[in-house]
């Protein structure tokens, strides 16, 4: 026997199948019958075999690459439909196509689940926290993206796996909701997914396993209700806001000028926030983007930038205390929508015609001179024509302005927006302290500032930086800043970050467990053990040794029943995140615990999966 | 030797795939059971939930029935029925569609063993036919009617039933939130029959505690040009428009064809064109409404018109949103601008724009008739609303059930139960073959609290067994026993709120009894072949045939030829 496996591994090395001795002998009566069937099959079978012991007992990144394609998990469990013969042992075709169909049912649906959704998370854990690493994605037609926020990794990541989309969808929700909190909502799911395999192996039903969970993430919740803080904020007093978004800036790649960045964000939502009815839109935040400076040039503008500039390079390239003329019509004499055709028969009325269009040029030009405009702003194009007029009468203006930023512009400004030259009127203008075209570097890009506006409703975060991904990832980060600002406007509660308030919570989840009677207390136990799984990524990733920090900060929470002990990734010498100053909305984490749970019982309670076959 | 030249008559085209007599019988109720057994273990608040991915990408998480039969995609022409069936249950009263299903299962189960012994079919339907008339007599005798209490007393007692149903959904944890949603929902509606009152908006994002119910409408931000954000986004007591028409600048007739001479008429033209759509826009800002609008486009013009007269305007709104707001607001739709007197104007107390998770929705509440309700359900993924969008559905209809025709029974198997007893009870006091054919009926009603169990995992036949000694008890206290879902034993079930309408039940027993007699009635299929048209389908068939080979070969077939 033990001579046939050697001469069998040998072979299977020949092969370029790198497999050691111990798998062959894990797989070996399997390998051993296969030895009378042709050379090709044996490889086969070790093929398998491969994926098989990989399964159990290699390495995590082998195993995400595998288990993330679906077809995967049906070449060890084909269990086709359930099928009824007929009296001549014939299968009924009880289904369309139902031998193309694969079905897992039962523990092995259940398994096969977790593992999938263990498997992203797996992908994320390394990206938590201030020292994570970054994913670099590439998109079929080449695109490079570098990021470390959850949701974006998962959405590039173009998965296929049933239930791997939903920790996608899951990690989207976040983002949508919060906007922050993208990458901890999946490793939390993925660990309780963990602790879920465990007691499905010790026989306990799902459904009371996600029925614990859901008591445990109200009791989760509860708990950070209670050790929550609020604190006050002003428009003057904006300290408090700057922390917590440093906190979420503090995890990016632009972490070394977090303070400026998050003071920018806390600028920009306050200029467009609503404190009395404590609404944000976000949409009057414009953020754009320029290759080129250093990161530190990143500004706030109370106003508007276009990448754009002034349709003649003769114009001039600023304009104090502007009147801004915003058109959505062209600078061309109007076309009827009705099909027409004008008849020119004889040189007179071409000549008439000729005239005519000169003649709503200039009155188009006029006009707006006679309003007072300094400058126009032209959703279209004008005729070179047009152009040539405006310049000799003086008139700067600015063509192809999409409709979005004419809209902000309109916003920024207090002007309307004007369809028609005959609607004109001195009051539909705009009016901007500044306007002034500013151009980068060596390059020739120019774009054009409106500033000092009459209404600071809306405003530019202007992000440089050394190449795309970086301004990008930026963009990214930036947003992050925003929602959790916008979230600390609309509820003004913090916890405390570094995972000391997962680990608040896992004390008082594991308390509370005891006198919850019946299965579910196990569930919730193992929930306990879950939330324990952010702080231990944390300290994991930036270099410390998990479980003992772990365990030391714990013991320190429950000594001096303090619940701000959390783990200290930058090695600042303190663990107390009330003097780091590391600050998380309450929202946020609460949010992450309720969606995590959630989507976690929706996995749980699944027990059967029917999908077509590998195609 | 003559008699044996004599050919064959050929009678159906070939290819006709038939077969008769008992054997066929057997094999029909063998699919039918095949099929049962794929929705089992959904039933019951313990049951799971089937995710269903098919090869267009889409994927369903479900633990309805209905849902699930229906993309499950049957092609047996017996086990059709059982879709059907569950079909007609859902869109008769909303609920139970798994144990209909269940029921006809087990009905046939029953009756297999019988069959294969050489009972006449016939002699079966006609017992199972008296059973489900009997059935059906004790249901009405034992429904508790809800009628005659106050309105808080109902609303409580339809939130039981509610939370019932509720509570083998997905969004079962917090099912006294969805109850109380559902019938606060059903309560607005009032006796209306119009279901598409309750709208149900899905919104991605948040944890499902975050849902809430508008009374009145709410829809999702339509598309909107520049100069939207510049109108005002909160209105209180505004006057709203409605209207089916396009306010954009555009050819006023399709086809025509300007021709001038004289190029200064030019102006002339292109001011006619614009005085038409200047001219309506001036009408709906005279009549006085706030809020415009409309099932077309609102141009980008309009948008712009409308903002500078601080008018909020929404274009390419759904019809049935419209609808909506037209039966909240008491307003009327226009297809024409012209002459709007003030009673074609709905109005509301509050119009509000507000964020819910990623998108903005145009929130109209406190509106005069009331009688439309909003559910903006949130959830974390996609399939998850999804499904608590069916949830709710399945919620919906049993409140409106209950509310109609309100008597109800007591849930978790103790019905059937009792039925079950009641049935057996009385199959004693007949002579004859029937005697045995009722009492089967009467065991296969037991397959709802078996499979409670089952489903939690419990001994069943223990379960059972403590149920039947309860049900027995002369006194009638134990009538309203059943499965105890969370100890594994028994408990009075009506005593712990878990109802649900009768209606219900007996449709689902006539239903299921139905269904049951039809496929017991048929004993022969002929099947055609697939018609030439699908020219493929019967190239593969043929090849099929070719090889002596069944079904399963010409599946195969086709699947190497996709490849």
């Amino acid at each position: 026997m033990r001579c046939v496996l050697l001469v069998l591994s040998r072979r299977v090395v020949r092969d370029n199948f790198v497999i050691s001795k111990k798998e062959a002998f894990a797989g070996g009566s399997s390998a051993y019958n296969a030895k009378h069937k042709s050379r090709a099959s044996n490889v086969q079978n070790f093929v398998l075999l491969f994926f098989f012991s990989l399964l159990f007992n290699s390495s995590g990144t082998v195993l995400i690459s595998l288990s993330l394609k679906s077809p995967f998990f049906s070449t060890f469990s084909l269990l086709s439909m359930a099928l009824a013969f007929d009296e001549y042992g014939r299968p009924f075709i009880i289904l369309k196509e139902q031998e193309q169909m694969n079905r897992l049912r039962g523990l092995d649906a259940q398994k096969a689940n977790i593992s999938a959704g263990k498997a992203v998370a797996r992908i994320l854990r390394t990206s938590l926290g201030p020292k994570g690493m970054d994913k670099m994605l590439q998109s079929p037609d080449g695109e490079v993206t570098i990021t470390n926020d959850g949701a974006t990794i998962l959405e590039q990541m173009d998965v296929d796996n049933q239930i791997a989309k939903l920790m996608v969808e899951l990690s989207r929700s976040q983002d949508y909701e919060i906007g922050d909190g993208t990458t901890g909502v999946v490793v939390m799911a993925g660990a309780l997914l963990e602790q879920a395999e465990r007691l499905l192996e010790c026989g306990i039903h799902p459904i009371r396993i996600a029925e614990g969970y859901e008591m445990a993430s109200r009791m989760a919740v509860d708990h950070l209700e209670k050790i929550s803080k609020t604190f006050e904020f002003s428009l003057t007093n904006i300290e408090s806001l700057v922390q917590t978004c440093m906190t979420t800036l503090s995890s990016k790649i632009v972490n070394r000028c977090k303070r400026s960045l998050a003071e920018i964000a806390v600028k920009a939502v306050l200029a467009v926030a609503d404190l009395d009815r404590k609404d944000v839109n976000l949409d009057l935040i414009k953020v754009e983007g320029k290759v080129g400076g250093k990161l530190e040039d990143t500004e706030l503008v109370y106003g508007i930038t276009v990448d754009k500039d002034m349709s003649h390079p003769q114009m001039p390239k600023r304009i104090e205390n502007a009147k801004i003329a915003i058109l959505t019509c062209p600078f061309e004499p109007p076309k009827p929508k009705t099909k027409h055709k004008v008849d020119i028969d004889t040189v007179e009325k071409f000549q008439t015609l000729r005239k005519q269009e000169q003649q709503y040029f200039d009155d188009m030009v006029q006009r707006c001179k006679d309003v007072g405009a300094t400058l126009v702003i032209c959703q279209w194009g004008f005729d070179d024509e047009a152009n040539h007029l405006l310049m000799n009468r003086g008139l700067p203006a600015v063509r192809w302005v999409g409709g979005v930023e004419l809209e902000l512009i309109a916003i920024a400004t207090g002007g309307r927006i004007v369809p028609r030259f005959q609607e004109l009127t001195p009051e539909k203008l705009g009016k901007a302290g500044i306007v002034r075209e500013k151009s980068f570097g060596t390059t020739k890009d120019r774009m054009l500032y409106i500033e000092q506006c009459a209404n600071s409703r809306a405003v530019t975060i202007f992000i440089r930086g050394g190449n795309k991904m970086m301004i990008e990832e930026t963009k990214r980060s930036l947003h992050d800043a925003l929602c959790v600002a916008r979230n600390l406007i609309r509820n003004n509660s913090i916890v405390y970050g570094g995972g000391s308030a997962e680990i608040s919570c896992s004390i008082a989840v594991e308390a509370a467990a005891d006198r919850i009677p019946g299965v579910e207390q196990y569930a919730i136990r193992a929930f306990a053990d879950a939330l324990d799984s952010i702080p231990m990524a944390l300290a994991e990733n930036s270099g410390l040794q998990p479980i003992e920090t772990l365990t030391a900060v714990k013991s320190q929470q429950v000594k001096e029943g303090n619940p701000h002990y959390g783990i200290d990734c930058n090695d600042i010498g303190t663990n107390d995140m009330l003097q780091q100053d590391v600050f998380e909305t309450l929202i946020g984490k609460q949010q992450q615990i309720l969606l995590a749970t959630q989507v976690v019982k929706m996995i749980l309670k699944i027990d059967d999966v029917i999908s077509p076959a590998d195609y | 030797m003559a008699a044996m030249m004599q050919p064959q008559i050929i009678l159906l085209k070939e290819g006709t795939d038939t077969s008769q007599g008992k054997p066929q019988l057997i094999s029909n109720i063998n699919a039918c059971t095949a099929v049962v057994d794929s929705v089992r273990t959904t039933l019951g608040p313990r049951g799971m939930d089937k995710l269903i991915h098919d090869d267009k990408g889409n994927t369903t998480i479900s633990n309805d029935g209905a849902t699930i039969m229906k993309l499950l995609d049957i092609v047996h022409p017996a086990a059709k029925i059982l879709v059907a069936i569950a079909n007609s249950q859902d869109s008769e009263v909303g609920d139970g569609t798994t144990t209909v299903v269940l029921l006809a299962g087990e009905f046939l189960k029953e009756a297999k063993p019988f069959i294969e012994d050489g009972v006449h079919p016939r002699n079966l339907i006609r017992s199972y036919r008296i059973a489900s008339y009997l059935a059906i007599n004790k249901i009405k005798e034992l429904a508790v009617s809800i009628e005659g209490r106050s309105f808080e007393e109902k609303k409580d007692l339809l939130q039981k039933c509610a939370a019932t149903t509720l509570s083998s959904k997905l969004i079962g944890g917090e099912k006294e939130f969805f109850a109380s949603m559902v019938v606060d929902a059903v309560m607005a509606i009032g006796q209306g029959d119009r279901l598409n009152l309750i709208g149900v908006k899905k919104v991605p994002g948040g944890n499902m505690r975050d849902s809430f119910l508008v009374k009145g409408v709410a829809f999702k931000k339509t598309f909107s040009y520049a100069g939207f954000e510049q109108q005002p986004k909160a209105f209180s007591d505004p006057k709203i428009l409605l209207l089916n028409i396009e306010l954009e600048l555009k050819s006023e007739k399709e086809n025509a064809e300007i021709r001038l001479t004289d190029p200064l008429q030019y102006q002339s033209i292109v001011d006619a064109e614009w005085n038409i759509i200047y001219d309506k826009l001036d009408k709906c800002v005279k009549s006085g409404a706030k809020i415009v609008l409309s099932r077309l486009a609102i141009g980008d013009l309009a948008t712009q018109y409308f903002a500078d007269r601080d008018i909020f305007c929404a274009g390419r709104v759904t019809e049935e949103d419209l609808q909506r707001v037209a039966a909240a607001t008491g307003g009327t739709v226009q297809t024409s601008v012209n002459n709007i007197i003030d009673e074609v104007l709905g109005s509301c107390e509050l119009f509000e724009e507000k964020q819910v998770g990623n998108e903005r929705f145009n929130i109209f509440s406190g509106c005069p008739s009331g009688q439309t309700a909003t559910i903006v359900l949130r959830g974390g993924a996609d399939q998850f609303i999804e499904e608590a969008e069916r949830s709710l559905h399945d919620a919906i209809m049993i409140v409106r059930r209950a509310l109609r025709n309100s008597t109800v029974v007591a849930g978790g198997g103790a019905i059937d139960m009792e039925i079950s007893r009641y049935l057996r009870q009385h199959a004693r006091t007949i002579a004859g073959k029937s005697q045995l054919f009722i009492n089967s009926y009467a065991k296969a009603l037991e397959i709802i609290p078996r499979q409670l169990c089952d489903n939690a995992g419990f001994d069943a036949t223990d379960v059972l067994n403590k149920l039947r000694q309860k049900h027995a008890l002369p006194s009638g206290e134990g009538a309203r026993y059943g499965v105890d879902i969370n100890t594994g034993g028994i408990t009075d079930t009506f005593a712990n709120f878990v109802w649900e309408p009768a209606v219900v039940k007996i449709n689902a027993i006539n239903a299921a009894t139905e269904a049951a007699c039809l496929v017991l009635s048929v004993d022969e299929t002929v099947k055609n072949p697939k018609s030439e048209s699908a020219q493929g389908e019967a190239a593969a068939s043929a090849m099929g045939r070719g090889r002596g080979g069944g079904p399963a070969f010409r599946g195969r077939g086709r699947g190497m030829r996709r490849r």
